[in-house]
């Protein structure tokens, strides 16, 4: 029956070929895993974060390992608007998978200037807007805790698209660092998102005690790996239930019982981050994983596996 | 570029806490190792540790026509990944990714090649003394000098050493008494030097300094902790002096050492 089964989830007017993406962040623009990684056959690449100018990140160190997980503090390092445009744009226009842009600023202002530039660009298939990023002192988290902020950028950026045709949908993704993700989740839903993604990692501090200091140099860093799994599925669960427009889930998920929790939990997509450091092929092991997981319980759509949930 | 789930050949405990790690990798087409280069393995299961553990090949062997060779680490337990790697056992399972990173060029025709190591960087540059050597018998270069210092004599590792090589131990428990850099500052080394080094920052500093002083070429292989391994992550920053970072998985581990910013990294 696999010939009849719909791997296929709309998000606004995008239809991604399938439910399994790489997280923002963890999988570059593509090309640098090849050629471990087919990355054609994903559902879905969201880039690393854009910014309007050229960012060089946090001092180091920026990663260390946790308990089932990681702390990054990269803190948005990226060649700018201009470089991704002019080097990255076109190794990803050639991809099969929906390619989501992650679109990131310290500004509202920041944020419409990469979203109007890249209106103009063809070969991009959603925008992913980060207003979740633990790591820098202004925009990300910055904008994500507040509520009014997150409608009033949504709403201008859903406005500044201006392509004709099907519109590339925006996904607000948001943070779990907030005392009720469902209120910020309803404020980008009210500003006109077309879905949001949860969550975004968690902040966290590892101190050396040897050392007597904080082993990341920025003192915090967001947390993410198996660790924060429970703590996505909970997310994705509640803020499902909360808003009517599709969900996609992340946090921790290294295999296809992982994303599956995400899906039971009303997720209609999920993506693979810190799993794919570890196993490059974790994310296609999981889509393999989903496709006889309909098939073993009937199902001709991935929509319909959160209805199983009893 | 490849991941493999290879075989564990050998494991051997080298000094107080360092593991020799010998692999089967049977390469072909670019998948050879390379002195600087490293590979990356996945140690525990279950992704926890949920990062690979970077480590430089210390040594490639080829196989006979038809066979697969045979790649070592040298490895310290520092955590639970290497604790964890100090149990595997020979026909254990590897799950390992390589070779990844740009590795040391060759030095100038009659320079005489002055490999530096402290700790665990005694691996990278055991493997460059090799291959150096090979390049001084066919008269590409003078005979390499191997300078590898350690806290005390435990430290030092049980591997069959280069002629030339020099120990150093902060105690004088072995060798010269004192720091590499203390050594070094003392030693002539005849032809005009190439440095090359592996091992803490202020060591790595140390050389950037003498091979400034000296007009010397130096590359630098650095530590960072790693998450991809690949150039997609950007978390294995490494400071230079001109501001910003470089990566250390794709823009190096080898780097040129005077353009890292050596009191920025630890």
């Amino acid at each position: 029956m696999i010939g009849s089964m719909d791997m296929g989830v709309r998000i606004g007017d995008l239809v991604m070929p399938n439910p399994v993406g790489v997280a923002s962040g963890t999988f570059g623009y593509g090309q640098e895993y090849e050629p471990l990684v087919d990355a054609d056959a994903l559902g879905a690449l969201y880039t690393k974060a854009v910014t309007p100018e050229p960012r060089r990140g946090n001092p180091a160190p920026r990663l260390v390992d946790t308990p089932a997980g990681m702390l990054n503090s990269i803190g948005l390092a990226n060649p700018g608007l201009d470089a991704f445009i002019a080097e990255k744009l076109p190794g990803l226009r050639a991809r099969r998978c929906s390619v989501v842009v992650n679109v990131a600023g310290k500004t509202e202002d920041d944020y419409l200037r990469v979203l109007e530039r890249l209106e103009a660009e063809d070969g991009i298939d959603g925008y992913e807007i980060n207003v979740s990023c633990p790591n820098v002192a202004h925009g990300g988290l910055a904008f994500g805790t507040d509520p009014a902020q997150v409608e009033r950028l949504t709403r201008r950026l859903a406005d500044a698209r201006t392509r004709g045709g099907a519109r590339r949908p925006i996904i607000v993704k948001l943070s779990p660092n907030v005392t009720d993700i469902c209120v910020v989740a309803k404020a980008a839903e009210a500003g006109g998102a077309d879905a949001v993604s949860c969550i975004n990692t968690l902040v966290g501090m590892v101190i050396d005690v040897k050392a007597k200091r904080t082993t990341l140099a920025m003192g915090t860093g967001g947390l993410s790996g198996p660790a924060i799994r429970p703590v996505g599925v909970a997310c994705v669960y509640k803020v499902s239930r909360a808003v009517s427009i599709p969900v996609i889930g992340l946090g921790g998920i290294c295999d296809a019982d992982d994303a599956l929790q995400y899906l039971l939990a009303g997720a209609v997509a999920v993506q693979l981050g810190t799993a794919v450091f570890s196993r490059p092929e974790a994310p296609l092991e999981a889509l393999e994983g989903i496709r006889a997981f309909m098939e073993k319980e009937g199902l001709s759509s991935v929509a319909d596996i959160g209805a199983l949930l009893l | 570029m490849k991941r493999l789930d290879t075989t564990v050949s050998s494991i051997r405990q080298v000094a107080e806490g360092y593991y020799e790690l010998r692999f089967a990798w049977p390469a072909q087409g670019g998948d050879e190792p390379g002195p600087g280069r490293f590979v990356t393995i996945r140690a525990g299961g279950r992704y926890d540790p949920a990062l690979r553990r970077p480590f430089a090949f210390s040594d490639y062997r080829a196989g006979a026509a038809g066979e697969g060779g045979e790649a070592a680490i040298v490895f310290q337990v520092r955590g639970r990944g290497t604790a964890h790697m100090a149990g595997l056992r020979p026909g254990d399972s590897l799950d390992a990714l390589g070779p990844l990173g740009k590795g040391f060029g060759r030095p100038a025709r009659g320079a005489r090649p002055v490999l530096v190591a402290g700790g665990i960087g005694v691996g990278p540059m055991l493997y460059l003394a090799a291959t150096l050597a090979e390049d001084a018998a066919a008269g590409l270069c003078e005979a390499p000098i191997l300078a590898m210092g350690f806290r005390n004599a435990a430290f030092a590792p049980d591997i069959d050493l280069p002629a030339g090589a020099v120990i150093c131990t902060d105690d004088g428990s072995s060798g010269f008494k004192g720091t590499v850099a203390d050594w070094l500052a003392g030693f002539d080394p005849g032809s005009p030097p190439a440095f090359y080094a592996c091992g803490p920052a202020p060591m790595m500093a140390a050389v950037a300094r003498l091979a400034e002083a000296r007009r010397a070429p130096y590359e630098a292989a650095v530590e960072q902790w790693m998450a991809c391994g690949v150039g997609a992550c950007a978390g294995c920053a490494v400071p230079v002096k001109s501001g910003g970072f470089v990566r250390a998985c794709v823009d190096g581990p080898v780097l040129d050492g005077s353009i890292v910013d050596w009191e920025a990294s630890r």
